[in-house]
């Protein structure tokens, strides 16, 4: 039997009492505030803080206690409180990546944030380009959460 | 029990990643994967074993085959560890949206 992909991407909506500029500019770049570096990052304890820069080509990464800076990913779609899409490959040693994908909508007094992370799944595409990038993406994907482990 | 981290290691290697597209397809005994694939028949069957001791891969007898498919409960369990990985990270994202946003409130009292 084949598993739908459908069954596969991840996906997640959280209510925040709070503007969707506001929601918008926590998840991206006030992301040093919040992210939980101490069990999601590269370097575990070596992590001191992690920087997501600003539109279309903005690096996203984690500075260590050495002052190096270790990947995570890139911007793709910059749309400020709306939207924005990232590649997503935390393991440094690795260029391409799985994809992310955040929206938010205003509702009532707060925000509803909308998450999808795809491409880590996606084993059964079709097309050369499409599939090479994902396979590479589960090195990249795999590999960091290994090490996360 | 199989866990996500075994689900994990096994598909660090890109021929057992290709085994898996492969079966995504359908059902396949060792044989058709081995055609498809730039390695031994024998290598296949230890990665397959690698699949299966993962939880990703099942297998059952057919006459004198034995067919591999993919094990759906295996893939929900891979899947279910991203599902929290990013429960994790949002639950600690809302309270420093919400946290960010009460500042302004009291400077526009003050």
């Amino acid at each position: 039997m084949s598993v739908p992909t459908a069954a596969l991407t991840v996906r997640k909506t959280i209510d925040v009492a709070c503007s969707v500029e506001q929601a918008f500019e926590t998840f991206t770049t006030g992301i040093a505030r919040w992210w939980p570096l101490a069990t999601h990052s590269v370097g575990d304890e070596r992590a001191r803080t992690a920087v997501f820069e600003a539109g279309v080509g903005g690096r996203i990464y984690e500075i260590w206690d050495d002052g190096s800076e270790h990947e995570w990913g890139s911007v793709t779609v910059w749309e400020p409180s709306s939207r924005v899409v990232f590649s997503w490959s935390p393991n440094p040693d690795r260029e391409a990546a799985t994809e992310v994908e955040v929206r938010f909508v205003s509702e009532g007094d707060g925000a509803r944030v909308d998450l999808e992370h795809r491409g880590w799944e996606r084993l059964g595409e079709e097309g050369p380009s499409v599939r090479k990038s994902y396979e590479t993406g589960w090195d990249a994907v795999l590999g960091r959460f290994c090490s996360a482990g | 029990m199989v866990t996500y981290e075994a689900a994990i290691d096994a598909l660090g290697d890109p021929t057992r990643r290709a085994i898996v597209e492969r079966l995504r397809r359908g059902p396949s005994a060792v044989g058709e994967l081995a055609r498809g694939l730039p390695v031994s028949r024998p290598a296949v069957s230890q990665h397959l074993r690698v699949l299966r001791e993962a939880g990703l891969v099942a297998d059952e007898p057919a006459g004198a085959r034995r067919i591999y498919r993919l094990d759906p409960a295996g893939i929900a369990a891979l899947r279910d560890y991203f599902e929290s990985f990013w429960t994790d990270v949002l639950d600690d994202f809302k309270a420093a949206a919400e946290t960010a946003a009460a500042p302004t409130t009291e400077e526009e009292r003050a």
